[in-house]
């Protein structure tokens, strides 16, 4: 069943310059129990996107087109006083990247779940509610009684599950999770996304993970979406993205990131910096930085194409994929694109 | 370290402060030139005469003598005898000072609940014309000096509209024999106490307007707020419940602080309204080289500054669960 369903969104941020297009054209859907994974660098808009879900944006935002539609249920017609009714957190909730901040900290951890059960179950009594706490507490392991502790008591992890309990309280069908692990060391980080993945399965609930570590998603989620610069440029499921990206950007992120196995693997990063989303104009967005990028590129917008099974690509050369993916591979094809680059920034064309 | 013993270290402390204070204090008033009997200097007291009161009073005993009759006297909650009113200190200073303290503390209370409630609606309302008319009115009143806005109050509320008494704080002059109740609680007195008090809510009043502004604007940009927002929880819950509750730490300190500041700005209200306070007595009392009073008021205003930052550090425990006693 189809639970999240985007479709042809635009949501820019007023600005004095002008509209920052933060998210757009994103088309995304999502199955139920369904874990997404939305991987991209800072400023690519995967935030935006999945907070457009719960309109916990700026003041500054605004949706220009499109539609987002939640089991039956277009968010972007519902009054604040429905969303926050209807949806936040009873049907939708979140993890954010720093759990310490994300409880108040002149609250005990349980009054605050606490809280947000009552508020939404006016039926549910305090006592109810707690024993409710005590037992996620229990089932994500960390002591029940520990739900009497402020958050600055806990450990970074703890805080971690801690936050994890108050995101499942109500049992919601989506989970916003927002660079979960990425404030967590490594060991732990794998720790926390097993326990978020099994809760997940127990209470049969979808997750939008948003990471900017690829490898973090491509062993927690079902589907991956990469994002760059706005626009969701690859989408497929999580094998293929690994296998078979056809993306230069997705390419190029793949290779950012290291294999352990592999010594003699340099490390090859993508020059330049992410696009400018004040009036960007036409063309693709990634062509800046793109090696393979041709004259179509920079003068006409790639439209989503599929490649077979839900493998939706927007890029104008996703056609020669075998050829870049074994060009990709080769640090000279990246290098020579870092030189391009570095020329056009002292020109002044940047 | 438990809760019981930091309260005991912190009471140690405190006592050590105020013994400090009254050092320092005493120290202080022996090194000013002069003596009770050097104001009248033409014909009056002759040798003899200032010779016999200054052995009365006690001064020419050794230094360190006079410190342990002090500290003694203190101890039995005695200030001494005043050199202008031979009377004992403590019968002159105590319905002064809790003349003052009425008057402060409803400055106060006026200037800390409209400052907390208006600075929390310029953090939140952040970039609307509200804030910015606010924070201009606001500097300007911090910017004023007392006693002009006490004219300007008494000429609007006095002269002009004729409502309030000119100065004073009623009861036919009998302020200081009066028991508690029949001086405190009546109409009148709070006719004479409405025009000092304001004056002195709207100095204070910027100080916890601004801040409460500033630390709203830290406060929303915290996770947390987000968090609880996400929850759905309604708007006001989130302002009041989280926003604002987190905001108040830091002026709690402020308040405790700002009694001392309002302890200080007393001095300047009381005179103009001419209202029977310690500050308005301070000043008298330094004039006339009359120690013991002045002394005694001084040492009132340090303490009730000590005082206010030990409740404010007790009422931090509770407020703040993160502060660790340290």
């Amino acid at each position: 069943m189809t639970l999240l369903t985007i479709d042809g969104l635009q949501m820019y941020y007023r600005s004095d310059d002008g509209y920052v297009r933060a998210a757009d054209d994103i088309n995304l859907e999502l199955e139920s129990g369904q874990t997404l994974g939305l991987v991209g660098e800072s400023g690519s808009g995967k935030t935006t996107i999945a907070r457009s879900i719960i309109r916990l944006l700026p003041d500054n935002a605004e949706v220009i087109d499109g539609s987002i539609d939640f089991d039956g249920t277009e968010v972007t017609d519902l009054s604040d006083r429905e969303l926050r009714k209807q949806i936040r957190w009873r049907e939708v909730s979140m993890i954010p990247q720093n759990a310490m901040n994300g409880f108040d900290p002149v609250y005990t951890v349980g009054q605050q779940i606490v809280q947000a059960i009552r508020y939404h179950e006016k039926e549910t009594s305090k006592r109810e509610a707690r024993d409710r706490a005590r037992d996620l507490f229990d089932e994500l392991g960390i002591e029940p009684d520990r739900i009497d502790d402020y958050p600055h008591q806990f450990s970074g992890g703890m805080a971690q599950r801690a936050m994890i309990a108050l995101a499942l309280c109500l049992e919601p069908r989506l989970i916003l999770a927002d660079e979960p692990t990425t404030a967590l060391d490594v060991v732990i980080q794998d720790r926390i996304l097993q326990t978020i993945k099994r809760m997940q399965a127990e209470i049969d609930s979808a997750m939008i993970l948003i990471t900017h570590d690829i490898s973090v998603v491509s062993e927690t989620a079902d589907r991956i979406a990469v994002c760059y610069g706005g626009r969701i440029v690859e989408q497929a499921d999580s094998a293929t993205i690994i296998k078979n990206p056809r993306h230069p950007y997705t390419l190029g992120l793949r290779n950012a990131f290291p294999d352990i196995g592999d010594e003699d693997d340099d490390l090859i990063s993508i020059p330049g910096t992410p696009p400018e989303l004040v009036d960007p104009g036409e063309g693709c967005r990634f062509a800046p930085r793109c090696p393979f990028a041709e004259e179509e590129c920079w003068e006409e917008t790639p439209k989503p194409e599929e490649y077979g099974d839900g493998h939706i690509v927007r890029c104008h050369r996703a056609d020669e994929a075998d050829l870049l993916r074994e060009q990709a591979t080769e640090k000279a094809t990246w290098d020579g694109m870092r030189d391009k680059v570095r020329q056009s920034i002292s020109r002044g064309e940047d | 370290m438990g809760l019981r013993e930091y309260v005991i270290r912190r009471v140690f402390q405190l006592i050590l402060t105020l013994w400090t204070l009254v050092t320092l204090l005493f120290i202080l008033f022996r090194m000013v030139p002069g003596d009770p009997t050097s104001r009248f200097v033409m014909d009056y007291p002759s040798d003899a005469e200032r010779q016999a009161r200054i052995e009365e009073l006690g001064l020419n005993e050794p230094l360190y003598i006079q410190y342990i009759e002090y500290m003694g006297q203190l101890l039995q909650g005695e200030f001494g005898d005043s050199a202008h009113y031979r009377q004992p200190v403590s019968e002159i200073i105590f319905p002064l000072f809790l003349n003052t303290i009425v008057l402060m503390f409803t400055a106060l209370i006026i200037a800390y609940t409209v400052g907390i409630l208006f600075g929390a609606a310029m953090g939140w309302f952040r970039g609307s014309r509200f804030e910015r008319v606010g924070i201009i009115a606001t500097l300007v009143a911090r910017a004023s000096p007392e006693f002009w806005i006490g004219i300007i109050l008494v000429w609007i509320f006095v002269f002009q509209l004729g409502l309030f008494p000119r100065s004073g704080i009623g009861g036919y002059g009998g302020e200081l024999t009066m028991n508690f109740v029949d001086r405190y609680i009546n109409f009148d007195f709070l006719r004479h106490l409405i025009l000092p008090a304001l004056t002195g809510a709207i100095v204070y009043l910027a100080t916890p307007a601004l801040l409460m502004r500033n630390t709203m604007l830290e406060v929303l940009k915290a996770d947390f707020v987000e968090i609880k927002q996400a929850e759905g929880l309604p708007e006001r819950t989130v302002l009041y419940k989280h926003a604002a509750r987190n905001s108040i730490l830091p002026l709690v300190t402020v308040a405790a602080i700002a009694t001392g500041a309002a302890m200080g700005g007393s001095v300047i209200i009381e005179t103009v309204f001419n209202w029977p306070g310690v500050g308005r007595e301070m000043v008298a009392s330094v004039s006339r080289n009359d120690y013991p009073v002045a002394m005694a008021a001084f040492l009132l205003m340090g303490t009730s500054v000590i005082v206010m930052n030990f409740v404010a550090d007790i009422l931090y425990l509770y407020l703040d669960p993160r502060v660790k006693y340290e």
